[in-house]
């Protein structure tokens, strides 16, 4: 394709769109320059070693999918005595000390828990932790959109005093009558490494994604099994596919070649205008959706494709 | 077991029928489920639950001696019903003794008026068992059989010999109970010098139900002589032995309306004179007339509830839905508590609201379409093209194979839900069958009935297709073991995994000697000795039909079946076509046998312990062990290929231990030879994909599509195939199916639809699945290069 080609196409689309693409140059739903993501993974006592051994897995797996995207020094995993009652609240206090109000916290708890019809503990060395612990924490952050997935057994207990607009909690189990010891972490954990998980292909596992793989995996897990389901995942709360957890391949957001950093940042523009679209397609007919949509999708193609051959160190087709 | 009734017997349950219903299940649930690798399935009514004996409150046969209610109970089965209404009326007064105003009240079809009055009866005459029986009759009446059988072992912890005990009792174990308790208290009655003469009447007559149901006519013959003799002798009412007498004739197609006249001349307004030959009609499969027993039925007597309820489910036999619809309301308007009343009624409204039609040819070539299937709207694209397709090989198979031309459009309903099934097939739930057959219409589980991957449904539709040609090409008469046992030769022989599939316990039966003579083959399906001789009698049966082909041809086999239309007994037929009598016939079938499976048999315990020790190396993560035991049962038996095969063992052994081709081998042996493990076929799909195989690997992944069409990576695997081979129809039609069991990754399989489209040059449907796409995964690369592409060629 040559360059005036894709301006004749540009300049037909900026003609279709132009009311989109003005709203969508405001990028929206993006964090600010200075908004990180802060994690905590917290191991809880398995009980037995062959569960030692799955949560040890799984909190790994999770670390690992959490440096693809936070800064090494902002994620932390809390496992054996270091997973204690005290310093756990000491961490969140810390915590919640250096976030800022654009800064998001995404916390996992992975282990078991119990409720005795009244209250849930997520089961660590010495004191556990409640759920009212976890509202105080979660209400103690700056800022709003946190995550916090509990894994364990009877999780679901924790919904009530945790749910909220503001922010989005996922358990493993519907309520706390579910009490048998959880698949679903395994998934949850394999989700964030996995692009099968990457529904929208955007690089990225996003909350939902993962709940919705996980969720699926734990179905099909018990029919495949012909066993009775014993947990059924929940998720509350709003943001979730736009909340980004992990990432599935390294992003290259920079190059030696100034072109194609100029082409990367017209791709990271263009996928936020496709973004701001999608959540404004109400505001169109459906074919005036698809046509906007085709048009946005077709530069981001035709840059990809540039980049690709920028790359490959072959001259494209540039007159 | 048996709850034992509350302190303070109540009906509160009758208010609700759904414990009723779970009253009954736990009766119904005795059948063991039989999820057999091998399709094993049952022609209907075969095992359907006994409805008591009639309809509401039978005759008393003199279980009351009270002048005031005999009366009435005269005029009242002399068919006057205004009288006998009025005379019951008046018994309601405090003259009469509570138990005699319950009788009036349950005579009038008042319930629960009757079981507080029973309530009163039994707080005043505690020591009287006579109470405590007619209670427990009501409770039948209601279909509580747990409370009832409670109610006559109270009885007969006050009198023993309570002969209407006993045979409460047996009514109450009747309906699905332990049949060796039920034998017990029929004895006691029976042996009884004595015992009342109407108890004794009443005993004789279930003896002859149960006779009839089991095809004994020449023993049944003797016993209704020996009843009518016995009841002529001490004057009892014999309408009802009358009616079981035109159930025997009609049976044994004999001249059964002089006996219902006979019956009806005796009682005027007895319905059950009619219903009682129509519920033995549907035993023999004779759908259609006892369609017309059961309208008499309703027609003479409109509030016999459970006629209506019978007539209700013969409608849906014969796929008319609307008068289906029409008597089991009208049954539960009147009786809710009908626990296969309101089993069909839940499901008539899961059938009109969640079932769809799809017919075949769409528009069809004649007046009628050859083929109408059935489906849950949540599995119809997933399913429709599959069933399609066996439905109408089957069909083609059958109709030159049987010579014999489908006269009405097939019929083929596919159940996701099993108790869905069961109860649109037998009226009950909590019974193990897989499919059954009508006559033009068989319903079946879905494979997600199923998911423990060990039911081919594909199977299951050829079986029962075959009884749709046995049945119909006999207008019905074709027994029992010879319809079964060419469905099952027919899976074998043409089915879409060809191969005897014969489960260990069978060939542990066969081991002792556990066939049976043809003559008595029957027995084996309708009156089993052991666990288990079901199983052993279906494939007995195939093997007979494998070894007449084998040793006398085919045609044989159809000669043999036509002659049913004749009125012959397979004895008969075997001596007509094949030449030999029966004790021959089972000499040559024995030799048979012998040298098919006398090797593997003489050698059955080392097999099994081969088997057991592969599988026990397997676990203890022993593999070179697991292969060589494995190898060894092979060796011994290298047709086994059930999910638990050594193949099995083999390819798991040989895959940890990193030899690739010896996997691939076993995997295809036990492809080669039938086995239908999806997880198993879909690797070797995989290594006949690697090795550019194609050929095999379609046919292999054809194959998992007839054993669990719902697993996602089959149909991205054989549409990709499709693709790669140039046949994108077929592709779009697998990717279509991906699409329906709503993936994870739905931007794929939009994609591969697009790909699919766009081979087809259809350009609009193309971009309509590619912006669905990429609206999904707006950074989907390959879609986002056919966008570019599809851009580039339209400028």
């Amino acid at each position: 394709m040559t360059n005036s080609t894709t301006n004749k196409v540009m300049t037909k689309v900026m003609n279709k769109l132009q009311l989109v693409l003005l709203l969508s140059s405001t990028i929206l739903l993006m964090p600010s320059a200075n908004a990180a993501l802060y994690v905590t993974i917290v191991q809880g006592l398995g009980g037995l070693p062959e569960y030692d051994d799955k949560f040890t897995d799984q909190a790994q797996k999770i670390y690992q999918a959490s440096l693809t995207l936070a800064d090494a020094s902002h994620v932390t995993s809390m496992a054996g005595d270091d997973a204690a009652r005290r310093p756990l609240l000491i961490h969140f206090q810390n915590l919640a000390e250096a976030m800022n109000e654009d800064d998001r916290a995404a916390i996992y708890l992975v282990g078991h828990g119990s409720y005795d019809g009244e209250q849930y503990k997520f089961n660590i060395p010495g004191p556990d932790i409640t759920a009212a612990d976890l509202a105080e924490i979660l209400e103690s952050f700056p800022g709003q959109n946190h995550f916090l997935v509990n894994t364990s057994s009877t999780s679901g207990a924790i919904l009530e005093a945790l749910e909220s607009d503001q922010r989005v909690i996922i358990t493993a189990t519907r309520n706390g009558n579910e009490k048998n010891a959880t698949e679903f972490g395994n998934y949850f954990a394999d989700a964030l490494a996995s692009d099968i998980a990457d529904i929208n292909k955007n690089n990225n596992v996003s909350i939902q994604e993962a709940f919705d793989f996980a969720e699926r995996s734990v179905a099909e897990f018990f029919e495949s099994s012909g066993r009775l389901a014993t947990e059924h995942p929940q998720i509350r709360g709003e943001g979730a596919a736009s909340f980004s957890l992990a990432r599935v391949e390294p992003l290259e957001t920079s190059d030696e070649n100034p072109l194609i950093n100029a082409l990367l940042s017209r791709s990271i523009e263009l996928n936020a205008e496709i973004e701001s679209l999608q959540l404004r397609r109400n505001e169109f007919s459906n074919v005036e959706y698809i046509q906007s949509l085709q048009a946005l999708i077709l530069e981001s193609a035709e840059i990809s494709e540039q980049i690709d051959s920028l790359r490959e160190g072959t001259q494209a087709n540039v007159q | 077991m048996f709850n034992r009734p509350k302190h303070t017997y109540s009906f509160h349950d009758l208010a609700a029928p759904v414990v009723a219903c779970v009253v009954a299940c736990v009766f119904a649930s005795i059948a063991a489920r039989a999820a057999k690798p091998t399709a094993i399935v049952l022609l209907a009514a075969l095992l359907s639950i006994v409805p008591h004996s009639s309809f509401a409150r039978d005759h008393l046969y003199g279980a009351i001696d009270n002048e005031s209610l005999l009366q009435c109970e005269t005029v009242n089965w002399a068919g006057q019903l205004l009288e006998a209404a009025a005379c019951y009326s008046g018994l309601h007064n405090g003259e009469q003794t509570p138990q005699i105003r319950a009788e009036a009240f349950w005579a009038q079809g008042d319930l629960q008026s009757a079981n507080t009055q029973f309530q009163d009866a039994i707080n005043r005459f505690p020591e009287d068992p006579m109470v405590r029986v007619r209670w427990g009759e009501l409770f039948i009446d209601s279909y509580q059989y747990s409370e009832a059988y409670t109610l006559f072992g109270e009885a007969l912890e006050i009198d023993p010999e309570n002969s209407w005990a006993h045979i409460g009792a047996a009514s109450a174990l009747s309906e699905g109970g332990d049949p060796e308790a039920l034998n017990q208290h029929l004895n006691k009655v029976m042996e009884e010098g004595l015992a009342p003469h109407g108890a004794k009447l009443r005993a004789m007559m279930m003896v002859i139900r149960s006779l009839l149901r089991q095809d004994r006519y020449q023993e049944a013959e003797g016993s209704l002589e020996e009843a009518f003799e016995f009841a002529e002798d001490e004057s009892l009412a014999t309408m009802e032995l009358k009616a079981l007498r035109a159930s025997y004739e009609f049976m044994t197609r004999g001249d059964y309306q002089s006996w219902i006249d006979a019956s009806l001349k005796e009682s005027p307004g007895y319905g059950d004179a009619w219903f009682i030959p129509g519920y033995h009609a549907t035993i023999i499969r004779r759908y259609e007339e006892a369609g017309d027993f059961f309208k008499e039925a309703v027609t003479l007597q409109p509030d016999h509830w459970e006629a209506h309820i019978y007539l209700g489910q013969n409608y849906l036999r014969l796929n008319d839905i609307n008068d289906a619809i029409r008597h089991v309301n009208i049954s539960y308007d009147g009786n809710a508590f009908n626990p296969m009343t309101v089993n069909l009624l839940r499901l008539l409204d899961t059938f009109t609201e969640d079932f769809v039609s799809i017919t075949y040819p769409d528009p069809p070539e004649g007046p009628l379409p050859a083929l109408v299937v059935k489906l849950h709207k949540d599995e119809r694209d997933v399913l429709k093209n599959y069933t399609r397709k066996l439905s109408e090989d089957s069909i083609d198979v059958y109709t030159e194979r049987y010579r014999f031309e489908p006269k009405e459009p097939i019929i083929v309903e596919i159940y996701p839900n099993h108790e869905d099934f069961v109860v649109r097939s037998i009226g009950m739930p909590g019974v193990g069958i897989l499919g059954v057959t009508f006559g033009y219409l068989f319903a079946m589980d879905s494979p997600t009935g199923h998911p423990d991957q060990r039911y081919h449904w594909g199977t299951t539709l050829w079986h029962e297709m075959a009884h749709v040609f046995t049945l119909k090409a006999t207008g019905n008469l074709v027994p029992r073991w010879f319809s079964e046992g060419i469905s099952v030769y027919e899976e074998w022989r043409t089915g879409p995994i060809p191969g005897r599939k014969i489960p260990t316990d069978v060939l542990q039966a066969m081991a002792e000697g556990k066939f049976l003579p043809i003559a008595v083959l029957d027995d084996g399906f309708m009156r089993p000795d052991y666990q288990g001789q079901v199983i052993v009698s279906y494939m007995q049966a195939g093997l007979i039909f494998d070894f007449i082909d084998l040793e006398y041809g085919f045609d044989k086999i159809v000669d043999m079946l036509y002659l049913f239309n004749e009125d012959i007994t397979p004895v008969e037929a075997i001596e007509q076509v094949l030449g030999i009598s029966d004790s021959e016939f089972d000499r040559h079938f024995k030799q048979f046998i012998d040298i098919e499976y006398g090797p593997l048999l003489s050698g059955l315990s080392v097999w099994m312990e081969d088997m057991s020790a592969g599988y026990e190396a397997l676990q203890a993560e022993q593999w070179q062990e697991a292969a060589a035991a494995a190898e060894r049962a092979v060796f011994t038996y290298p047709d086994y290929v059930e999910n638990d095969s050594a193949y099995i063992v083999m390819a798991r052994a040989y895959q940890k231990l990193d030899k690739k081709e010896e996997e691939f081998q076993a995997l295809q042996t036990f492809w080669q030879k039938g086995g239908y493990l999806p997880a198993a076929l879909l690797s070797l799909a995989d290594y006949y994909l690697e090795r550019k195989i194609n050929t095999e690997a379609e046919a292999v992944l054809v194959d998992i599509s007839y054993a669990d069409p719902f697993i996602e990576d089959l149909h991205v695997k054989l549409g990709d195939l499709y693709m790669d081979t140039q046949r994108p129809a077929k592709a779009l039609e697998e990717f279509e199916v991906l699409l329906a069991l709503d993936p994870l990754d739905k931007a794929s399989a939009n994609y591969r639809i697009a790909n699919a489209y766009k081979a087809l040059d259809n350009d609009d449907k193309t971009m309509e699945y590619l912006m669905t796409a990429l609206d999904i995964a707006p950074q989907f690369r390959p879609a986002q290069q056919l966008l570019l592409e599809m851009s580039r060629t339209s400028n």
